[in-house]
């Protein structure tokens, strides 16, 4: 089975093979390593235009508002979500003036693919993973690519959208095989995606923690529990009636998110279960609040014995309550 | 000051002394507490704002800082949809929505406008690349001060438009002026000059407030620009109400403004309509300024 970033990088370059006059950009897009492989065999049909950019990452987030100004399709490139802090003027100030005044309709569409250098070991100013405080912060849509359906999904919904937003990559899941999923149920904007149907137990899952949920749910199959799991790849409030209702149905809720945010959304979905079924257990694996900033190997570790047996009540789940 | 022949001159000259009375208008008004916002009055600035507007043809777009005034207004042709605008009225420019200091007119050409110093340079190498991709053949003028130009924005915008044979004019309103800080009191000297020279930018400085100079130099840019070759212009002028608000801002305030008082604020060439004054002369200039300001309210587009 192919990689994730190969599957990945294959699905970006048919999607903006086939956009009209488009502008893709970035630096290095188009020589060496290709952004670790993200922008290889980029092409644009005849009146587009790649270029590779000098460094200098505030301009081009201004650019992409400029372009969509003018009614242009752009496309830039990032190689981490760290050099995003830098343009966040753009994504703030820029984008709040644009739609103070313009129809979302009468604009261009404007897109950073940005990979989330997540893999450990890459050092303190290689340590934001959080993609939901970028869209919080700016009030933009983001999204998550986490294997090869809700990538399709996002790439053919949003790339020539009218307007702004993130997507985002893993390059903790460049190497891995990309994960054997099949869609349940879609929303329309690629905002939620439900990979399995079960009765015992909702797994949602944010940012990219997708693959730890999916392990979570193989584990409960192989203790005799189905689950349904979701991935919440949309970062702005939204409607998730479907985790509600899996969560009325399973009475088990387990929230995962491997952001080093300390405004986790999954919170806010968790309050929701509570008000809508507030006998159903909840459980939300997340980072401590003590994060690391050190050389380190930057992972969500999850003790998925233990997980599992507070979902089943078992006298593990006992004792790490006493703890 | 060289004298300009009369029928050239007075279309210019006219828009020039209306900008000022309408700006003069304005400040009464901000004197009056007519506005909720905040609001960067630009008097000293109309003959770069009147060369800018008699330079741009209709592909041209025109991107702006928060001191926007004297541009929005001469682009708009008219007082009272800024003056709605301001009020936060649906019969303003942009409908109430962004009151001074982001105003923007696009059926006239003003495409966006910010108050974060730097922040606009970029958005106009945006656009600017965006007249190229789809073949309009206008250009671009930016306007950033001797303040945004500290901001690294400033050399990026540079770097990037040379880079990129954007059509983009760069325009510096160098008024000596960030807030209340001079430029002896904040920072070394910088060479625009150089700075340009070192990226291969054509660049040129402006004083003297003669508004037909300033548009024939802004015109001669705009088509290099236009061919692919963005330049950048430094203007000296002399911003002479207070950052925000109204001058007097203060009962002490030693800065005094009055409609009352006329026209001209500063009898030397740092004032654009002493300058017009200066090369129209006095009698022909006064039936000017009294035919102006005895014009009726204009109906003009308002930008969507």
């Amino acid at each position: 089975m192919a990689s994730y970033l190969t599957v990945v990088n294959q699905l970006i370059a048919s999607a903006t093979a086939r956009i009209p006059h488009a502008v893709l950009y970035g630096e290095n897009i188009n020589t060496g390593s290709h952004l670790c492989g993200m922008t290889r065999n980029l092409t644009v049909p005849p009146g587009g235009r790649i270029i590779n950019v000098g460094n200098c990452e505030p301009t081009h987030c201004g650019v992409g508002f400029g372009l969509m100004l003018s009614g242009v399709t752009a496309v830039l490139f990032m190689k981490q979500l760290d050099f995003t802090v830098l343009g966040m003027d753009h994504l703030v100030s820029t984008y709040a003036v644009i739609r103070a005044h313009r129809r979302l309709e009468s604009l261009g569409s404007f897109t950073i693919c940005v990979i989330v250098c997540d893999q450990g070991f890459q050092g303190p100013q290689s340590s934001v993973n959080a993609l939901g405080d970028f869209c919080s912060l700016a009030r933009v849509p983001g999204y998550t690519l986490t294997n090869a359906r809700d990538a399709a999904h996002v790439l053919d919904r949003q790339l020539t959208a009218p307007g702004f937003r993130l997507i985002a990559l893993s390059q903790r899941l460049f190497p891995s095989e990309c994960l054997p999923l099949e869609v349940v149920s879609a929303a329309d904007d690629a905002s939620l995606l439900q990979y399995t149907e079960g009765r015992d137990v909702t797994i949602a899952c944010f940012n990219f923690s997708l693959p730890e949920g999916y392990r979570l749910h193989q584990k409960l199959l192989g203790c005799g529990l189905t689950s349904s799991l979701f991935s919440v790849n949309h970062v702005l409030p939204h409607r998730w009636e479907r985790i509600l209702q899996s969560a009325a149905q399973t009475q088990r809720v387990v929230v995962m998110d491997d952001s080093k945010s300390v405004n986790l959304l999954g919170y806010t979905l968790l309050h929701e279960v509570a008000a809508e079924s507030p006998m159903a257990q909840r459980l939300m694996v997340a980072r401590g609040a003590d994060v690391d900033f050190g050389v380190c190997a930057d992972r969500l570790s999850i003790d998925d014995e233990a997980l599992i047996a507070h979902l089943t009540g078992s006298d593990r789940a006992n004792a790490l309550r006493d703890a | 000051m060289a004298r300009e022949r009369p029928e050239t001159l007075v279309p210019l000259a006219r828009e020039v002394v209306r900008l000022r009375y309408w700006q003069l208008r304005l400040n009464e008004d901000l004197k009056q507490k007519r506005f909720a916002i905040p609001i960067h009055v630009a008097i000293g600035h109309e003959a770069i704002a009147v060369a800018v507007h008699a330079a741009m043809e209709p592909a041209d777009q025109l991107v702006l800082t928060h001191r926007n005034v004297a541009y929005n207004m001469a682009r708009a042709g008219a007082l009272e949809p800024i003056d709605d605008e301001y009020a936060l009225a649906p019969t303003g420019v942009c409908r109430g929505r962004l009151g001074s200091m982001n105003l923007a007119n696009p059926a006239r050409g003003v495409m966006y406008a910010s108050s974060i110093l730097g922040n606009n340079l970029a958005v106009a190498c945006g656009l600017a690349l965006g007249q190229q991709m789809q073949q309009r053949r206008g250009c671009v003028i930016v306007l950033t001060g001797d303040g945004a130009m500290e901001e690294g924005p400033f050399y990026e915008g540079l770097v990037f438009a040379q880079s990129h044979h954007l059509p983009l004019v760069i325009l510096v309103e160098n008024n000596n002026c960030s807030m209340s800080s001079t430029i002896e009191q904040r920072r070394c000297p910088i060479a625009i000059a150089r700075l340009c020279e070192a990226v291969g930018m054509p660049f040129q400085p402006l004083q003297g407030n003669e508004v037909m100079a300033y548009a024939a130099a802004l015109r001669t840019l705009c088509a290099t620009a236009r061919q692919g070759q963005p330049g950048c212009l430094e203007v000296t002028l002399t911003t002479f109400n207070q950052h925000a608000g109204p001058t007097p801002g203060w009962p002490t305030d030693p800065k005094r403004i009055s409609l009352e008082d006329g026209l001209i604020v500063d009898r030397s060439a740092n004032d654009p309509v002493f300058v017009v004054q200066q090369q129209l002369g006095v009698m022909r200039f006064d039936a000017l300024a009294e035919d102006v300001m005895a014009q009726p309210p204009v109906e003009t587009t308002v930008g969507g």
